[in-house]
């Protein structure tokens, strides 16, 4: 989301809606993305697919433009050379193996047939599938199948990764490797846009994130940042110790400190409005309290209670 | 209480078996991603990739696109029957048929080169339609229904190049048995008589008539039957689409021409126009009453249409299907 140099961002959306009918895939949506992993979030029908198939140009805006390193991708397919794109259940040729499948792609970005197999025996490799590449397609399990579509996004080299839920119905080693796969390219200065409904494991991939409700945007940036910006929500700092009450008049003194609450006991909740404000005055409470804090929470600065917090906000 | 502890006798002996299969602790591999410094193709290495994968399909399924065992078969099938009049030729050549039966049936003249391709039956009854409508039918329509358009519109490829491959495969496939075997045919009666240049010289023209004659028909045929397949979601619909054109618009054709006695309504088959303009081109005298160049606009305005179909359809195909 920065825009440092003087190219285009990988991605630019200028108010772009999308109907199907009477239903609103996008509505007004402004957006600019360059560099880094990117979280798309948002409930389903949230708009999410309906983003990446725009950006894709496999659909075209009912209004607005979008623009892929500066050039619209439904009329000109040149973008694509530097985009890879995994699709959330794009189908695959059930027939072939991994390695045909991924270096007949090559081959459309115009690859030789030597450095397509070449350069699909590295991706499938980088993907973990090295010792199955000569299998069908049709044999391979949803998790292998996700791995195949990184690899074909990936063979030739994009600049550009977007990635539709590439976690969806994998088991817990291939969302590990697969993560793994996003990081690294990530570290490599790749621009990525990762979606998921599963909150944690965008949280463990990127806190940078763009939310989406009912075609909306809803919030973009940091995770942190915009938890921050949401004063008028509360948070909640749950706090472990030994003595609750004696530390709870300590905090009820405090500025931004409005509310305590008594969960459990040995437990304190705190309640503010700048969580950051909080966070400055509680070493100093702590020291003053002279008592064993054994642990310090914070319940609300995390993906999903932010999401849930928005989507009301934006009903 | 002893039993249900077990802290008695014998304790010390018990056993407790133990599944000696260890738990999978997943595949540990080097990632290491390596950037390509590679230059990417230009557009024709990435249109000649879809052109291939769709032309070899027809010979292997490995690495490129799979057409069913029966319609293999069927193709193959089609292009032994339409290669039927070389062996012919070189039995009239082996028992010396010179002017008899054979020679009469299968030799080289106007009428058996227009018959090699346009003639009704079997070639345009059975042959080429079938042909048409088996690899034409799921050539787009494969593509929309499980949304695989989309493995190429997320690739440096425009809809335009995706459209021309696609017909450029299709008229391949058909023009390889359509006018290779009537240029096999042409060329084998040449060979079987050890016919000289002057023979050579004087059936050429007519020849090559009947060749432009073939490749209209692989154009058109092509043509309706991509425009179908651009517009359904179904292989099966697209095939039939196209068959009820070319018998339909036939039978309807031959029904006014018998109630009404006029052939004008021919202009409206695509075959018959075909054929129209394949006597016109061979030199043989017509069997339609309305002029040629009413066939002859009649077929471009056919494929204009056809064209126009398909190009639009796909330019404007949106993949929603996921």
């Amino acid at each position: 989301m920065t825009m440092e140099s003087q190219e285009p961002p990988a991605v630019l959306i200028d108010q772009a809606s999308k109907w199907y009918g009477q239903v609103i895939g996008i509505n007004d949506l402004s957006l600019a993305i360059d560099g880094g992993v990117t979280g798309v979030l948002g409930p389903n029908g949230a708009g999410k697919s309906t983003l990446f198939k725009l950006m894709m140009g496999r659909i075209k805006p009912s209004q607005g433009s979008i623009r892929l390193f500066g050039v619209d991708p439904w009329t000109n397919t040149s973008p694509y050379r530097r985009v890879g794109y995994v699709s959330e259940s794009e189908k695959l040729y059930e027939w072939m193996t991994a390695l045909d499948f991924v270096s007949t792609l090559a081959r459309l970005h115009g690859m030789t047939r030597e450095e397509a197999t070449e350069r699909s025996s590295h991706v499938l490799d980088f993907v973990g599938l090295s010792d199955v590449m000569h299998k069908e397609l049709g044999k391979f399990s949803k998790g292998m199948r996700q791995r195949v579509k990184i690899a074909h996004a990936l063979v030739h080299d994009p600049d550009l990764i977007i990635l539709d839920e590439p976690l969806h119905g994998c088991d817990p080693l291939a969302r590990t490797s697969i993560m793994s796969v996003i990081r690294e390219m990530g570290e490599q200065g790749k621009t990525i846009l990762v979606s998921s409904h599963i909150l944690e494991e965008i949280e463990r991939i990127t806190e940078q994130i763009v939310i989406l409700h009912n075609g909306r945007l809803l919030a973009i940036g940091n995770l942190h940042a915009i938890r921050d910006l949401l004063d008028k929500h509360p948070h909640r700092i749950l706090i472990n110790c030994e003595d609750p009450r004696s530390l709870a008049g300590l905090f009820i003194e405090e500025d931004p400190i409005f509310g305590v609450r008594f969960p459990r006991e040995g437990q304190l909740e705190i309640h503010t409005n700048n969580l950051s404000a909080a966070h400055s005055v509680l070493p100093s409470i702590v020291v003053k309290s002279n008592q064993k804090i054994s642990s310090i929470e914070n319940p609300d600065d995390n993906l999903e209670s932010l999401l849930n917090y928005l989507i009301k906000e934006g009903q | 209480m002893e039993a249900a502890f077990g802290s008695g006798d014998g304790d010390d002996e018990a056993t407790a078996v133990v599944a000696r299969s260890q738990a999978s602790l997943g595949q540990i591999f080097e990632q290491k991603y390596r950037p390509w410094d590679g230059e990417l193709g230009p557009r024709w290495m990435r249109n000649y990739a879809i052109f291939r994968h769709h032309v070899y399909g027809v010979f292997t399924g490995k690495g490129h696109r799979q057409y069913h065992p029966m319609v293999r078969l069927l193709i193959l099938i089609i292009f032994l029957a339409s290669l039927t009049p070389i062996p012919m030729l070189f039995l009239s050549s082996f028992i010396g048929d010179q002017g008899g039966f054979f020679e009469k049936m299968w030799g080289i003249n106007r009428y058996n080169l227009w018959g090699q391709v346009l003639g009704y039956f079997p070639r345009n009854l059975c042959m080429w339609p079938l042909l048409t409508a088996i690899v034409v039918g799921g050539m787009i329509s494969d593509d929309r229904q499980h949304g695989t358009s989309a493995i190429y519109f997320s690739r440096p490829i425009s809809r335009l190049d995706y459209t021309a491959m696609k017909y450029l495969s299709v008229a391949v496939i058909l023009g390889f048995v359509i006018v290779f075997s009537y240029f096999a045919y042409y060329t084998s009666a040449i060979v079987f008589k050890s016919e000289g240049w002057a023979y050579l010289a004087d059936t050429l023209p007519i020849f090559l008539g009947g060749m432009l004659a073939g490749i209209i028909l692989v154009i058109t045929y092509t043509s309706i039957g991509l425009a179908l397949s651009s517009i359904s979601r179904s292989r099966f619909f697209a095939a039939i689409g196209f068959l009820s054109i070319i018998y339909g618009t036939k039978l309807v054709s031959l029904l006014v021409e018998l109630q009404f006695e006029t052939t004008f309504m021919y202009a409206l088959s695509p075959y018959d126009c075909l054929a129209h303009l394949g006597q016109f081109l061979l030199g043989i005298p017509s069997n339609y009453e309305h002029p040629v160049s009413i066939s002859a606009v009649s077929i471009l305005a056919m494929n204009s249409l056809a064209v126009w179909l398909l190009v639009s359809r796909v330019t404007s195909l949106e993949v929603t299907r996921e």
